[in-house]
């Protein structure tokens, strides 16, 4: 009897798993999960779908609405693909997006662990200064920083991902505090673990929850924030297909064009909206912890 | 003041025994020693921006060249440096900028040639009433469609309602705006979408700014309306013959919206960020749109003016904040006091 059991299991073991992974996700993961392929399907396949170069202007074809000439979302002001230049707008975007938001934890992670494993001197001025750094618009410093260090994609990275640890790292601490004080960290301290080995093995199971949470609003933040950066003509140097930069433009051609601005806006809300959808629908499915708002 | 703490001293149990009713000293107490600590905080803030766009500013170009142009000769170059004291030490330099800062003095923008701190001052009440209007605008959704959407939110139409707040969230506050400008101010024509031209004018601004944090709110302020509606003590109002409304106004929603002014208060200088974007989307005057033409004009005095006016701004504004919620609530004060 007992035998039998682990062929049947076997057995069913694909059909069932993939089962099990659509009922354990709610409807919010499912439907980040939706968003992610679209957003993967485009951009990696976007320009295909398009049928377009990206780059190849057409006076000619200037402003053409929607529809027309195969042109599935209409012709700017050159006369390019307005869904070529949206889809290559993903190759630049996204990554700036998950670059940024990975410096971003990297910091946070670490300033957070310091302020939370230390205590005294280094916890105090740590802490301190996350209460302060917290306080001022990342933007405004942002702004600043490249008006100095310039436009470029990796001074995007950079600046976006300096400015915005905070919030990592303010999590990370609160998140460690707490579980520095559950039984399975003071067990793993109690049989003579290194501080490297409880850190990266037992903490870092306990907090990766929380960072991937984090990470995907992070990331949608920093999305926001690079499309408002090149949108100000800060961000993304002037060619680029950042999306930024087109709905910059675009706002000069509201009255004849408006689809100039709702083709990468609605590429905006797809990625940001994806990312706070999964995050929501993680958080849902671990629980809050410390994450706030 | 002597009186008052011989009081405290002399009744060591107050913390315990009089948490919940505090008594004015207390508060005080309280007050003086968040406004130091915040000050503290400021100091720090502000000589730590500053020193960063200081040193950024002079170790990638020279402002001298910035001032007199590429094409100028070398002589007009070395004038101007030694007029602006730029050919001294760039530690002495540092020391002499702070130096004048502290007595207020960030220099004069290269662009109007006027005190830098006092062009930023001439933006900022247009980003005081844009700020204002957007934080109204909050507070005045909350209190209706919010509560709206957390009494009974299993209701289907306040699902649909909270559905919609969930997308509303992925819809960045410059879209808001180009969207608003494209049905108001272009197809139909009603409003305008640039400057300040009488009161009409601060309508499409005021709302993308407070699109920005719209979404959040109305998400806070439902959760916490529902919440407060399974709390025992509107149970025990129910039980005692309260009618639902007043059960909802009195009972739930003094409790509720406390969390709602506490987000848009610790939000500020989000909404800030966000009146960058919006001030030069609008062409609304305010220290928003003034930063951003300073960057990109390198107008490096007006752009650690703004950045200072900001970070003070900010200040206050979790200064009013934190002195604010102990009266509002009472449970703040036998915590923090």
């Amino acid at each position: 009897m007992t035998d039998v059991k682990p062929d049947v299991e076997r057995i069913g073991v694909t059909r069932r798993s993939i089962g099990m992974l659509y009922r354990n996700m709610s409807g919010l993961l499912i439907a980040g999960t939706i968003g992610a392929v679209i957003t993967v399907v485009l951009a990696i396949w976007g320009v295909q779908i398009s049928g377009f170069d990206p780059a190849q202007q057409s006076l000619a074809d200037r402003l053409l609405p929607p529809g027309t000439d195969g042109h599935i979302f209409g012709t700017d002001q050159l006369g390019r693909d307005v869904f070529a230049r949206v889809a290559v707008g993903f190759r630049w975007s996204v990554p700036v997006g998950i670059l940024s938001a990975a410096l971003a934890c990297s910091i946070g992670v670490v300033t957070g662990l310091l302020a939370a494993w230390n205590t005294g001197w280094i916890r105090s001025a740590l802490t301190r200064l996350m209460d302060i750094a917290i306080s001022f618009p990342y933007l405004v410093l942002a702004v600043a920083i490249v008006s100095v260090v310039g436009h470029g994609f990796w001074a995007l990275v950079f600046t976006l991902g300096l400015v915005s640890w905070v919030s990592f790292a303010r999590v990370v601490y609160a998140e460690t505090l707490k579980l520095k004080e559950r039984e399975y960290l003071i067990a793993a301290r109690l049989i003579g673990n290194s501080t490297f080995r409880i850190i990266s093995r037992y903490l870092a199971r306990g907090l990766r929850h929380t960072i991937a949470v984090m990470y995907a609003f992070i990331f949608a933040d920093l999305l926001v924030a690079e499309a408002g950066l090149s949108f100000l003509g800060l961000g993304a140097p002037l060619g680029e297909p950042s999306w930024g930069n087109m709905l910059a433009t675009s706002r000069e051609y509201l009255f004849i064009a408006p689809w100039m601005m709702y083709v990468p806006a609605a590429a905006v809300i797809l990625v940001v909206l994806t990312a706070n959808l999964l995050g929501d629908g993680l958080i849902e499915r671990w629980g809050r912890g410390t994450i706030q708002n | 003041m002597t009186a008052s703490s011989d009081v405290e001293q002399s009744v060591p149990a107050s913390e315990e025994a009089g948490a919940d009713l505090p008594t004015e000293v207390s508060y005080w107490r309280y007050a003086l020693r968040q406004i130091g600590y915040r000050l503290g905080q400021l100091i720090i803030l502000l000589i730590g921006v500053t020193t960063l766009l200081f040193f950024l500013l002079r170790l990638t170009g020279d402002p001298a060249l910035i001032l007199v142009g590429d094409l100028a000769s070398e002589e007009a170059i070395a004038q101007v440096r030694s007029f602006y004291g730029l050919d001294r030490p760039i530690i002495v330099q540092y020391f002499l900028f702070l130096g004048q800062a502290v007595q207020l003095n960030f220099g004069t923008s290269l662009q109007s040639f006027r005190p830098a701190l006092e062009l930023v001052l001439e933006h900022l009440p247009a980003t005081l009433v844009l700020a204002a209007a957007a934080v109204s605008i909050n507070i005045s959704a909350a209190f209706t469609f919010g509560v709206w959407l957390g009494y009974r939110p299993e209701r289907p139409e306040r699902r649909v309602g909270l559905i919609a707040v969930l997308i509303s969230q992925g819809i960045p506050g410059f879209v808001v705006g180009l969207i608003l400008i494209q049905f108001f101010a272009v197809k139909w024509g009603v409003l305008p979408s640039i400057g300040i031209d009488g009161p009409k004018s601060l309508i499409l601004p005021a709302i993308t700014l407070a699109s920005f944090l719209l979404p959040r709110v109305l998400r806070l302020t439902a959760s916490n309306v529902d919440q407060a509606m399974r709390r025992d003590y509107v149970r025990t109002a129910r039980a005692s013959g309260a009618r639902s409304g007043t059960v909802l106004r009195r009972h739930a929603m003094p409790n509720a919206m406390i969390g709602t002014v506490a987000l848009i208060g610790v939000q500020f200088g989000f909404l800030l960020s966000g009146s960058l974007i919006t001030e030069s989307l609008f062409a609304w005057p305010g220290i928003g749109l003034l930063l951003i033409e300073a960057v990109r004009g390198l107008d490096y005095p007006v752009v650690q003016a703004s950045v200072a006016v900001i970070a003070v701004l900010v200040f206050v504004v979790n200064m009013i904040t934190d002195l604010l919620f102990p009266l509002i609530d009472p449970r703040l004060r036998s915590q923090r006091a």
